[in-house]
C-alpha cells in the first residue's frame, strides 16, 4: 500500500497514537504535517523521525479546541500546499471525573477539542481534498459504547465522533472522501499509564484475550489501512481495535483460572 | 498595566480568586487550581501575549514569580525579533 506523494495531517502526533500513526503513514511514503498543542520538543522528534524515512514533514502548533487556531492551521496548509489527501483527528484531551463533578468548563473544554475540532478539521480539509479521493479518520475509544470510570465527557465526546464519522461518510461520499473511525481499547500510552497510576483504570494487560495490551502501532496499522484503496468500500463505520477485550467480558484469562 | 499585572488578572479570572491575593510566591496549587485551570491559564497568557509556553517549560516553574519572568523574558525575546 504506497500513500507515494500524498499529504497527511495528524492532528496531536507528537506523542502516544498519533505518532506511530504519523510514522506509518509516512513509511508508506505519505508527506506528514505534525500537529501538536503543548509538547514541541515531542513534535519536532516526531518530524525528524518522518524525514529520516525520506518523506517531507512539517510541525505546525495549533490548539484544535480553538476555531481561530484550527483555522489558521488550515489556512498555513492552504498557502503551503494547496491540498490535502488524509486527515486524522487524533487530538483528544479530557477531564477525568465522573459524571456528577462534571461543570461547563470540563465539559466545553474536551467536547471542543475531541468532537468539535473533528466537525471543523473534516470541513476545512473536505475543501482540500477536492477531486483527489481523500481519506478521513476520527480516533475513538471504547468509551463511546462502553462505562469506563471518570470517562464520562471523554466517553460522550467519543460517541459523538463517532456519529459524526457517519454524517460525514454519508455526506462526502459523493466528493469521494472516504471517511471512517477507529476505536481503541486501553492503548499503551503514557495517557494510559498516569490513567492506571491515578487508579481510574486497573491493569488490563493481562485481561486481553490476545493476549497482550494494544499498542500504538496495532491502532496506526488499521488507521493506514482505512487511508489505502483496499478500504474503499468501508464508509462510515467505527473499527474496535481492542485484543477482544470488549466483547469477552466474562471470559478469564487462562493464567488466571483456578 | 505591567506585565506582572496582566499575568495575575488572566489567571485569576480562570482560577476565580483574587488578584490582590496573588503573589510572586504564589503556586496554582495555593489557589487550588486543577489541572485543567492550568492549561487554561497558560493558554490565556500564549494567547495575550502571542508567545509561546511549551509544558516543558512550564513544568519548571515553582510558582507564579517564575511563570511571570518566563513570560516577561519570551516578550523581550519576541520585541528583539
Ligand atoms: N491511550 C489510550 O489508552 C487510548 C485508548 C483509546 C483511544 N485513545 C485515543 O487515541 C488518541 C490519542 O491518544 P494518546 O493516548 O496517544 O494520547 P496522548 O499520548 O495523551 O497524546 C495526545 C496528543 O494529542 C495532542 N493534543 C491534546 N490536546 C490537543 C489540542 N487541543 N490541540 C492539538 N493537539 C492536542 C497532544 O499534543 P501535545 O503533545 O502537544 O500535548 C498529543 O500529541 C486520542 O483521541 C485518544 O482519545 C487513546
Amino acid at each position: 500500500m504506497s500513500l507515494k506523494g500524498k499529504l497527511a495531517l495528524v492532528t496531536g502526533s507528537g506523542r502516544g497514537i498519533g505518532r506511530a500513526t504519523a510514522l506509518k503513514l509516512a513509511s508508506q511514503g505519505a508527506d506528514v504535517i505534525v500537529n501538536f498543542f503543548r509538547r514541541r520538543d515531542a513534535a519536532e522528534q516526531t518530524a525528524k523521525d518522518i524525514e529520516a524515512l525520506g518523506v517531507k514533514a512539517e510541525v505546525i502548533r495549533a490548539n484544535v479546541g480553538d476555531p481561530a487556531k484550527l483555522n489558521e492551521m488550515f489556512d498555513m496548509i492552504s498557502d503551503h500546499f494547496g491540498y490535502l489527501d488524509i486527515l486524522i483527528n487524533n487530538a483528544a484531551s479530557g477531564v477525568g471525573r465522573s459524571v456528577m463533578d462534571v461543570d461547563v468548563k470540563a465539559w466545553d473544554w474536551t467536547m471542543n477539542i475531541n468532537a468539535r475540532a473533528f466537525l471543523l478539521c473534516a470541513q476545512r480539509a473536505a475543501r482540500l481534498m477536492g477531486g483527489r479521493g481523500g481519506k478521513i479518520v476520527g480516533i475513538s475509544s471504547l468509551g463511546s459504547s462502553f462505562v469506563l470510570p471518570t470517562y464520562a465527557v471523554v466517553g460522550v465526546s467519543k460517541a459523538a465522533l463517532e456519529a459524526l464519522t457517519r454524517y460525514l461518510a454519508i455526506e462526502l461520499a459523493h466528493e469521494g472522501i472516504c471517511v471512517n473511525s477507529v476505536a481503541a481499547s486501553a492503548v499503551e500510552t503514557e495517557a494510559l499509564k498516569f490513567y492506571i497510576k491515578q487508579g481510574m483504570i486497573s491493569d488490563t494487560r493481562q485481561a486481553t484475550p490476545a493476549g497482550r495490551m494494544v499498542i500504538p502501532e496495532d491502532v496506526a496499522k488499521v488507521v493506514a489501512f482505512l487511508c489505502s484503496e483496499e478500504a474503499l468500500m468501508i464508509r462510515g463505520q467505527t473499527i474496535i481495535v481492542d485484543g477482544g477485550t470488549s466483547i469477552a467480558p466474562f471470559v478469564i484469562p487462562e493464567g488466571d483460572q483456578q | 498595566m505591567s506585565v506582572e499585572e496582566q499575568v495575575k488578572e488572566i489567571v485569576a479570572k480562570i482560577v476565580h480568586v483574587d488578584k490582590n491575593l496573588m503573589t510572586r510566591e504564589s503556586t496554582f496549587k495555593d489557589m487550588k487550581a486543577d489541572s485543567l485551570d492550568m492549561v487554561q491559564a497558560l493558554v490565556a497568557v500564549e494567547d495575550r501575549f502571542d508567545i509561546e509556553i511549551p509544558d516543558e517549560e512550564a513544568q519548571k516553574f515553582q510558582n507564579f514569580g517564575d511563570f511571570i519572568s518566563y513570560v516577561e523574558s519570551r516578550i523581550a525575546e519576541k520585541e528583539k525579533a
